[in-house]
């Protein structure tokens, strides 16, 4: 038997839980829905340090090391069994030999003719005849550099009476070209060399 | 009894309101800048320079000018070594004590200390001989011990390499022994 429809029963309202249940319902939901922290990003920032040291240090011993030097079919450094770096950075006036001429400093002092090995330079760059072991151009650049240096050296409290050169010559410039080189060095009170050589090379005398 | 009691329908509301997950509003979750792509580019560069530069690792030898024979002063009746050696087409020509050194560096006599070697078909420098020689001639006089100059002078032709290979031959001996680090360069005559 069907009873007819009434009007809706009003819903009762519910009574609240206790605070109690309440909060470890809370506390349930919460431990549910919590999401695991993502990785978003990778932090690099040890990375970056480690790479800016490396760097640094390639840098620096890239610098000492004046590798910046140019190598090329003009002028190759000669090899030297040495594989110890200088006590010290050598200081001095760079004289540069290369197959084809002499540059101290930036400055182009004159050529090295394809004979150097027997006779040396030309001899309207010598001050006597070809045999002198004295070239002029070379003096005359060396002596306003020494001129230079000997009152820096005078104002710094260095010794004033010598002054460094640093000889970067080519593994097949003829040493006669090398003694006329060093003899007007040492003409221009140049008291010490220190001869540039490419580290840890073999014995080979390029006979 | 409280395992039964149920929430209420405001309660679960609440609840599933308060235990949503916290969304980071942008200010918040932009914290640290995204610099990987620039390390990328960075380790590329990087990577590229070190392959294509020419690292040349440089040292120096240390020489001074020649100086007169006479400035020098050593004690009387002390000998002396003075080694001398002269680079040669053919090798080396050594002198020592006063006195040239004879073929294969066994005592005083003429000619060509050390000749020149042939290895693989190629004529070249003996080294290694000369290295010997000088060891040897180092350790002939105990007084001799603590000399470490030596002159070398070479033909006017001699290329720059062969003058250095010589150097590096007298500075040490293959057992460490400090030889001839000195050098002075002399002027042929």
């Amino acid at each position: 038997m069907n009873h007819p429809p009434g009007p809706p029963q009003p819903i009762a309202p519910q009574k609240p839980a206790s605070l109690a249940v309440y909060k470890r319902e809370l506390r349930k939901a919460v431990a549910r829905s919590r999401v695991e922290p993502e990785i978003t990003f990778l932090n690099i920032t040890a990375m970056m340090d480690m790479m800016t040291i490396i760097l640094v240090f390639l840098l620096k011993s890239l610098s000492t090391s004046t590798a910046s030097l140019p190598q090329s079919q003009d002028l190759q450094l000669p090899k030297s069994i040495l594989t110890t770096e200088p006590d010290s950075e050598p200081e001095g006036l760079a004289v540069l030999v290369s197959k084809s001429q002499i540059i101290v400093g930036e400055t182009v002092v004159c050529p090295v003719p394809a004979d150097a090995a027997q006779y040396g330079i030309e001899a309207k760059y010598k001050r006597g005849s070809r045999n002198d072991y004295f070239i002029v151009p070379l003096g005359s650049a060396l002596q306003s550099w020494r001129d230079t240096d000997k009152r820096i050296r005078m104002a710094t409290g260095r010794d004033p009476n010598q002054s460094e050169a640093i000889l970067i010559a080519d593994v097949s410039t003829p040493y006669r070209l090398l003694t006329e080189i060093m003899f007007t060095l040492g003409q221009a009170e140049f008291s010490k060399f220190h001869m540039m050589v490419l580290q840890g090379g073999g014995k080979t005398g390029t006979k | 009894m409280p395992d039964t009691e149920k929430l209420s329908a405001a309660q679960r509301s609440r609840v599933r309101r308060m235990s949503r997950p916290r969304e980071l509003s942008p200010d918040e979750e932009g914290g640290e800048l995204n610099i990987v792509p620039f390390l990328d580019i960075i380790t590329n560069v990087l990577m590229f320079v070190l392959a294509t530069i020419t690292v040349t690792f440089t040292t120096m030898i240390d020489s001074t000018p020649p100086r007169n024979s006479g400035s020098s002063v050593r004690p009387p009746g002390k000998p002396t070594l003075s080694l001398n050696i002269i680079v040669i087409d053919k090798g080396f020509i050594v002198s020592a004590f006063g006195q040239r050194i004879g073929e294969g560096c066994n005592g005083p006599g003429s000619g060509v200390a050390i000749g020149m070697k042939i290895q693989d078909g190629v004529q070249d420098y003996d080294f290694s001989a000369l290295n010997a020689c000088a060891k040897r001639l180092k350790n002939q006089v105990p007084e001799a011990a603590d000399e470490t100059n030596a002159t070398v002078t070479a033909n006017a032709n001699i290329p720059y390499q062969s003058i250095i290979s010589t150097v590096d031959a007298i500075r040490k001996a293959d057992d460490g022994q400090v030889l001839f680090p000195d050098i002075t360069f002399g002027v042929p005559k």
